[in-house]
């Protein structure tokens, strides 16, 4: 197998290269200017390792995926066209509104509460950018005022007037009779066609998101609208670039739904937040290869720690209505949960429980931690993993930041020790003990809230400090095993190279599988049914239109389902594609009674109460091949310590004093290889800490694991 | 013939003779009203034996600080499943919380999300529990039991808010209390929905769950459940929230168990304890950061939600050191038949949250923010009404209760050293919604309210204009939802769903966030109705600061007599997606307009028939005539504000084609306004001689003190009446409909002579 898979970030742009037998990780910094040039560097750079010229390296491969934040930092940025919207007469102001709520979307807690500094964000389309369309449908798809076209011709031209580079049009329950909104874009053509100079895009609500909620429904349209320019320049150059070079597949775009397909098959949505999803199906594909049961993918960088869930099974964990940037929208994106606590995270003292508090503030990456000595004054997580002695002051990132110990000495003593009353490597104790037990707990509340127990789970480390706070984090969760991942400086590439093609479709419904009223169960299969083949036929033409065999199209359907009127909205992977009886329908039911009482506690099931189905999913994928990783496991073999290049005096959370602890290098790497804590492993791209108590094993393909209690004895 | 009796309080009673007497008493009681003891004290209470063992031996603040953030992950993740599993549309719209509580009862964390009034109010009930069912030998307190409760009489926001209450036990030994609370919404009473505007008595109300045994061993009990479901409108949610209840709390004590296991129940009991103490200590120390005064605010409520009138809500806040009291003597009295009032448990919670929301949002959420703070008012008024008081609309004094510290507080935080927050003029505080009942098009008999209470008009803050719809004046990060999604579940649709209301707004150099209008009928259903159980169409809800406009007053507006659905059909341009429009044009032939105050009971809604309201503005900060006229111009753009208004108002002068300023003329139009000020102005004394009266005006229906606080006035004309504060009565209003009939009757009396005469 022969592939190139890139995630370009917001400050790295890293590479990933199967070439044969042999795979190679590369990173360049990102040129936001021109994203092909970062790109180059970094393949030419693989290219130089595996003796192969690039033209050549791409007129060989199969595909060349991408994962990207470009999205994200449009959004960021506000860099987009001035969006007009329509919106059914009566729901001028939903968006501005955002739900009430929208105020606090996307910030941390704290700011949640308070009231008096709610401020919403800037908006994506202000208020003078919105016009009212007299028309109305109500829930049941029936016409309860027709289309008014004078008067849509008359806001149209207004919004065109008013300078608008896009459209959007949000017309209520549009999910349901989309002809409202089909027929505005024929009068909109009629008027603008699409072959003039200076013609304007026009997204339709329904065809975005497929699910009912206007507010949720209008902002992905918005954001799909604010991004399709920029992503559309941004991509399309990096294929272009790609053409010149010799390739001559078509590129391949990751989605935030953990699947991919081809720029013409992909909406500016779907690719925000494609990046940490990447990294979370490169977890997916590590722990189907290597056997590893359930795992929690954890991934700590300078300012966040990512969570995400994959359970046994293939239960796949989206979140439906994800918040992205400031703005909760429509899309079924792979459930990701960010924190923060990262290695720039600011300590500061709690007056109130006499102790240490983390962030929420970030040094971030400038003026970054104060041991980087560019003018950080504050304490930071990455400052206490220096004083406590795990970082190389030398050798960090690769050598390219020189750390400045004194500097984090300082930030200690002038933020921490006094309040405190303790010497600045006990605060810095004290850090990387509430760091680690906010990320545990961060990651409990995720796991128990869908009814897992951590234990029952395999941790995996990766981003810049994972592997250096991962025994922390795993001893608050009982959790006994740790993977750092091969490749896990650049796992989100890993994991593009790893995906497969995908598409879901969904749709709004209400169909009631028990009326606890009437005492009737469903028998309206047909048109189930009709849905689901509908929701196929949709997935299927994706797939066929990139070239896909039909006959290697696989299809899942998911149900969200739920008791009575409750708002639950589980997702039920079934193995049923149609039904066709009452047991049918018996056993759906008992599907879902069993995934909810697993999440909720037994007994907390109400069938009593009636079962509805709200949404049918459809996941249509064709399955491509990947990369073995089946040696990552730690094998039987044991191989002493390699001899230690250094050694440091560290300090560790509940232990007096501090621990002569062994440093060793890359050589350490080397399957087999078994160090037991305290030790420190610095590799080029990144530093292992073994805690006391915590065995160091490599397995192969550069894996690392951190093992203790039975299974370090394993 | 007399039967003679003795006192069994007087004090001549030897010692032998009053223990005697209270084991009679004792063992006599008719009936367990709310223990006086525990529902006139708001503090928490000492450390218990076990406390003051754990915690005198100085506990690592460090290592409590790790089951302190167990202990929020585990209250994060029991809302969450709240949230999600809840049916009622409370539940789904974020009007719920988790807590937990001491052995003793006294709060100590509640999930970070959520409304925080639930919880907090949760441990008087608690405290009942502990006090009399646990010793009761027909009660008693057992592993497994879960009490429900919505008496608000025992400890309770209103009836339709149900809370799950359940001991956890180690080792044979109680060592905490969990919560989960939801507000349900209908509950029987007389209307649907749960908040009855008409009631007359308690008896109306609905259900008045003291709180008492459901759960045996983790199982609701179904004789019980049964019950509880055919006292009810909407059985099927009474069922499934009470289980949505339970399963959170039994999270939430595998949870708790899960922390004893690992870091002992003495950190765990330490903890508890300590986040009240260190929570009270905090909050001492900021109340000494504030210089110390006396700040005097009075608020009105305009009706009984049944009649127009006047009624004083009398606010001071005075700080002295690390005391703060706050003094609400000289309000209204209660009404003996009218939901209104509240009681003195309900009242506190909701100035405490108000401190939480507003004044110290970063403080965690238990019952030792108000620890330190002192509550003055009396007795058998509005704000402290007697156990025979009809309460389920508390809300109508409660809602104020969150804006009266804001008032007060933001002087004393604008010359504060250190603010945890911003200065802030008044959130709008009468949240307006559509109360509904009926039978669905899915033929399921319900009633409840809807999520557009959630969205209420911020104030200006001193630096910013305040946000629009952007929350409930009693929470946060609550939702006003998805019309598609209502419109699925209940025969309503929404003509206009959000519409931000123009010119409707706190005015001011930073004006207030807006409220926005909701035009509603009823759809697919024949059998359906509305009510809306507010106040504010006559008199202001939330006030300007420092010379900000208060908000408008909003009626609520009605077009019967029309199916409007018919129109839409045949003759769609007639309609107006505009509250003020279609009420001003009135072009729907045979349509009956009307405008209302806000106070509207249940009434059956034919289909098409619309009824508007809008959401209000908070209040403004600062003269309008410092208003950026580029700020004005913007609000001319957004339409939020119309082009007579900016000129009027704001004195700007501009081109209305491009809404470009003319800052010459605007300087010259705002100089002239503020000499022209000066020009109305008077001096003090004549002012005061002139606008001050020794009592209301006498047409007026008013209630509250007027100037002194001890003498408080009642009513209007000849039957107005002057009661002493410290003995207030209850009083009794005429039933509206009575009134009607006897006008009518009159009518009919003179129209019956005018015929005989002829």
């Amino acid at each position: 197998m022969k592939r190139v898979a890139v995630d370009i970030g917001g400050t790295f742009t890293d590479c990933f290269v199967v070439w044969g037998d042999r795979s190679v990780q590369r990173k360049a910094l990102t040129t936001h200017h021109n994203l092909a040039l970062g790109f180059n560097e970094a393949l030419d750079t693989a290219c130089q390792e595996l003796a192969v010229g690039r033209e050549a390296l791409l007129s060989e491969v199969d595909s060349v995926r991408y994962a990207t934040t470009l999205g994200t930092n449009a959004l960021i940025e506000r860099k987009g066209p001035k969006v007009g919207l329509l919106v059914t007469a009566g729901f001028k102001s939903t968006v501005p509104i955002a739900r009430g709520r929208g105020y606090g979307e996307g910030l941390d807690p704290v700011a949640q509460m308070d009231i008096p500094n709610a401020d919403r964000p800037d908006p994506l389309v202000p208020i003078p950018m919105i016009r009212q369309v007299r028309e109305r449908i109500d829930y049941k798809g029936a016409v309860v005022m027709g289309l008014d076209e004078d008067d849509l011709r008359c806001q149209v031209r207004s919004l065109v007037d008013a300078g608008a580079e896009a459209l959007v049009v949000l017309l209520t329950n549009s999910v349901v009779n989309p002809s409202h909104e089909l027929r505005v874009r024929e009068v909109f053509l009629e008027d603008y066609p699409a072959h003039m100079l200076g013609a304007i895009p026009m997204v339709l609500s329904h065809q975005v998101a497929g699910r009912k909620g206007e507010y949720v429904r209008g902002m992905s349209a918005i954001i799909d609208a604010f991004l399709h320019k920029v992503m559309y320049h941004g991509l399309g150059s990096l294929e272009l670039n790609l053409r010149n070079a010799g390739y001559r597949r078509p590129m391949l775009v990751v989605h935030n739904s953990g699947g991919m397909a081809q720029l013409n098959s992909t909406d500016a949505l779907q690719t925000v937040h494609s990046g940490p999803v990447s990294g979370i199906a490169a977890s997916e594909h590590l722990a189907a290869q290597g056997l590893l049961g359930n795992v929690v993918a954890t991934d700590m960088g300078g300012t966040s720690f990512d969570i995400g869930i994959v359970v046994e099974g293939g239960v796949k964990h989206y979140d439906f209505n994800p918040v992205i940037e400031r703005w909760m929208v429509s899309v079924p994106m792979v459930h990701l949960v960010t924190l923060g606590a990262g290695g720039g995270s600011i300590a500061s003292f709690d007056r109130m429980y006499d102790t240490v508090r983390i962030g929420p503030e970030s040094a971030g990456s400038d003026p970054g931690p104060a041991c980087y000595d560019r003018g950080g004054l504050n304490p930071t997580v990455t400052d206490a993993d220096l004083m406590l002695g795990y970082l190389d002051p030398d050798n960090y990132a690769d050598g390219h930041i020189r750390l400045n110990a004194r500097r984090a000495t300082m930030a200690f003593e002038d933020g921490l020790c006094d309040e405190l009353d303790v010497d600045p490597v006990d605060a810095a104790r004290l850090v990387k003990q509430t760091v680690d037990a906010n990320m545990a707990n961060g990651i409990a509340a995720e796991l128990r809230a869908r009814g897992y127990d951590p234990r029952d789970f395999t941790m995996l480390a990766y981003g810049g400090n994972g592997p250096l706070h991962a025994c922390g984090v795993a001893r608050n969760l009982d959790i006994d095993a740790i993977l750092a991942p091969p490749f896990s400086s650049v796992f989100s590439a890993c994991g593009a190279g790893n995906m497969h093609q995908m598409h879901i479709h969904e749709m709004s419904t209400y169909l009631v599988l028990f009326d606890s009223v009437a005492q009737a169960v469903f028998s309206d299969f047909r048109r189930f049914n009709g849905i689901v083949e509908a929701l196929e036929a949709r997935g299927r033409e994706d797939l066929l239109r990139q070239g896909m065999p039909e006959s290697a199209i696989e299809y899942r359907l998911e149900l969200d389902m739920r008791y009575g009127n409750q708002r639950v909205e589980t997702a039920v992977a079934t193995e049923l594609s149609r039904l066709e009886s009452v047991s049918d329908v018996l056993r759906l039911m008992e599907q879902f009674h069993r995934s909810y009482g697993q999440r909720f506690g037994e007994g907390s099931q109400a069938p009593e109460a009636g079962v509805r189905i709200n949404t049918i999913r459809v996941r249509a994928s064709v399955s491509l091949d990947t990369v073995d990783f089946s040696d990552i496991l730690p094998g039987d073999a044991r191989l002493p310590p390699p001899e230690a290049v250094g050694e440091r005096a560290c300090h560790f959370v509940g232990v007096e004093g501090a621990l002569a602890t062994p440093i060793y290098d890359e050589a350490a790497l080397r399957p087999g290889t078994t160090i037991n804590g305290p030790a420190v492993v610095t590799t080029r791209f990144t530093t292992y800490l073994v805690e006391p108590g915590w065995q160091y094993r490599a397995a192969g393909q550069g894996a690392v694991w951190f093992l203790r209690g039975e299974r370090a004895a394993a | 013939m007399t039967q003679q009796t003795i006192d069994i309080a007087a004090e001549s009673l030897s010692d032998d003779e009053r223990a005697l007497v209270d084991d009679f008493l004792r063992d006599n009681t008719l009936f367990l009203a709310p223990d006086r003891e525990i529902m006139r004290n708001h503090a928490h209470g000492p450390r218990s034996r076990d406390e003051e063992r754990v915690l005198s031996g100085e506990p690592d603040p460090h290592a409590l600080n790790l089951v302190r953030g167990r202990l929020y992950a585990a209250l994060d993740e029991t809302y969450d499943m709240v949230e999600q599993m809840g049916t009622a549309p409370g539940a789904k719209w974020g009007d719920l919380v988790t807590g937990i509580y001491t052995a003793r009862g006294d709060l100590s964390a509640i999930s970070p999300k959520g409304v925080v009034v639930f919880s907090g109010i949760c441990h008087y009930p608690i405290k009942f529990i502990a006090k009399y069912w646990a010793k009761d030998p027909t009660v008693g307190l057992s592993e497994g039991d879960g009490f429900i409760h919505n008496d608000s009489r025992y400890g309770n926001i209103h009836n339709t808010d149900q809370s799950m209450i359940m001991p956890v036990f180690h080792e044979g030994e109680l060592i905490c209390w969990v919560s989960s609370t939801i507000h349900e919404g209908e509950n029987g009473a007389c209307e649907p929905g749960g908040m009855p505007a008409a009631a007359e008595s308690k008896w109306d109300e609905g259900l008045k769950m003291s709180p008492f045994r459901i759960v045996e061993d983790f199982q609701i009990r179904r004789d019980l459940l049964t019950y509880l479901q055919n006292s009810v409108r909407d059985p099927k949610l009474q069922y499934e929230d009470i289980k949505v209840k339970l399963h959170a709390c039994v999270r939430l004590i595998e949870r708790i168990r899960a922390v004893i296991a690992k870091y002992g129940k003495d950190a765990f009991v330490g903890c508890l304890r300590k986040n009240i103490e260190d929570v009270d200590a905090e909050v001492r120390r900021r109340i000494r950061e504030m210089p110390d005064g006396t700040v005097r605010v009075q608020a009105f409520i305009d009706g009984t939600l049944r009649e127009n009138c006047l009624m004083k809500w009398n606010f001071s806040v005075t700080v002295k050191g690390e005391k703060m009291i706050l003094d609400c003597r000289g309000s209204c009295p209660e009404f003996t038949n009218r939901s209104i009032n509240t009681t003195l448990a309900s009242l506190k919670t909701c100035l405490a949250t108000s401190y939480l929301i507003y004044i110290w949002p970063d403080l965690p959420h238990n019952m030792a923010v108000f620890s330190p703070i002192e509550v003055l008012t009396d007795e058998n008024s509005l704000l402290d009404a007697s156990f025979d008081a009809p309460n389920a609309m508390s809300l109508t004094p409660l809602f104020k209760s969150f804006s009266m510290p804001i008032y007060a507080m933001a002087k004393f935080l604008y010359s504060a050293p250190k603010r945890y927050t911003s200065v802030y003029a008044s959130h709008f505080n009468q949240p307006f919604t559509f109360v509904y009942g009926g039978i669905t098009q899915h033929s399921e008999v319900t009633g409840n309210f809807c999520a557009d209470i959630n969205g209420n008009g911020g104030g200006a803050r001193f630096d910013r204009d305040g946000e629009h719809a952007v929350s409930p004046i009693f929470g946060y990060m609550c939702d006003t939802g998805e019309q598609e999604f209502n419109e699925e579940e209940l025969p309503v649709l929404r003509l206009v769903s959000q519409h931000l209301s123009k010119d409707r707004m706190g005015f001011g150099k930073y004006r207030g966030g807006l409220g926005y209008e909701q035009m509603i009928t009823a759809r697919d259903s024949d059998v359906w109705g509305f009510m809306t159980g507010g106040t504010g169409s006559f008199h202001p809800s939330a006030y300007g600061l420092f010379g900000g406009y208060g908000s408008p007053a909003y009626p609520l507006a009605k077009v019967k007599d029309v199916n409007v659905f018919d129109v839409l059909k045949s003759n769609p341009r007639q309609f107006r997606f505009d509250m003020v429009e279609l009420m001003n044009e009135q072009a729907l032939e045979g349509a009956t307009y009307g405008t209302y105050h806000m106070g509207m009971t249940f009434e059956p809604a034919a289909q098409g028939e619309v009824y508007m309201i809008c959401q209000g503005s908070g209040g403004g900060y600062g003269d309008v005539l410092e208003r950026d006229p580029e700020l004005v111009m913007k609000d001319v753009e957004e339409e939020l504000l119309s082009p007579d208004l900016a000129r009027e108002l704001y004195f700007v002068v501009f081109d209305e084609a491009t809404l470009i300023v003319d800052a010459a003329a605007t300087a010259a139009a705002r100089d002239a306004e503020r000499k022209a000020r000066l020009a109305r102005g008077r001096p003090y004394a004549e002012f005061v001689a002139d606008w001050c009266t020794a009592e209301p005006p006498e047409d007026l229906p008013y209630y509250g003190s007027w100037d002194d606080p001890k003498v408080i006035w009642a009513g209007q004309g000849e039957t107005r009446r002057q009661l002493d504060a410290d003995t207030l009565a209850g009083i009794m209003m005429p039933n509206p409909k009575d009134l009607r009939i006897a006008e009518l009757e009159a009518e009919i009396a003179e129209l019956k002579r005018r015929q005989a005469g002829a």
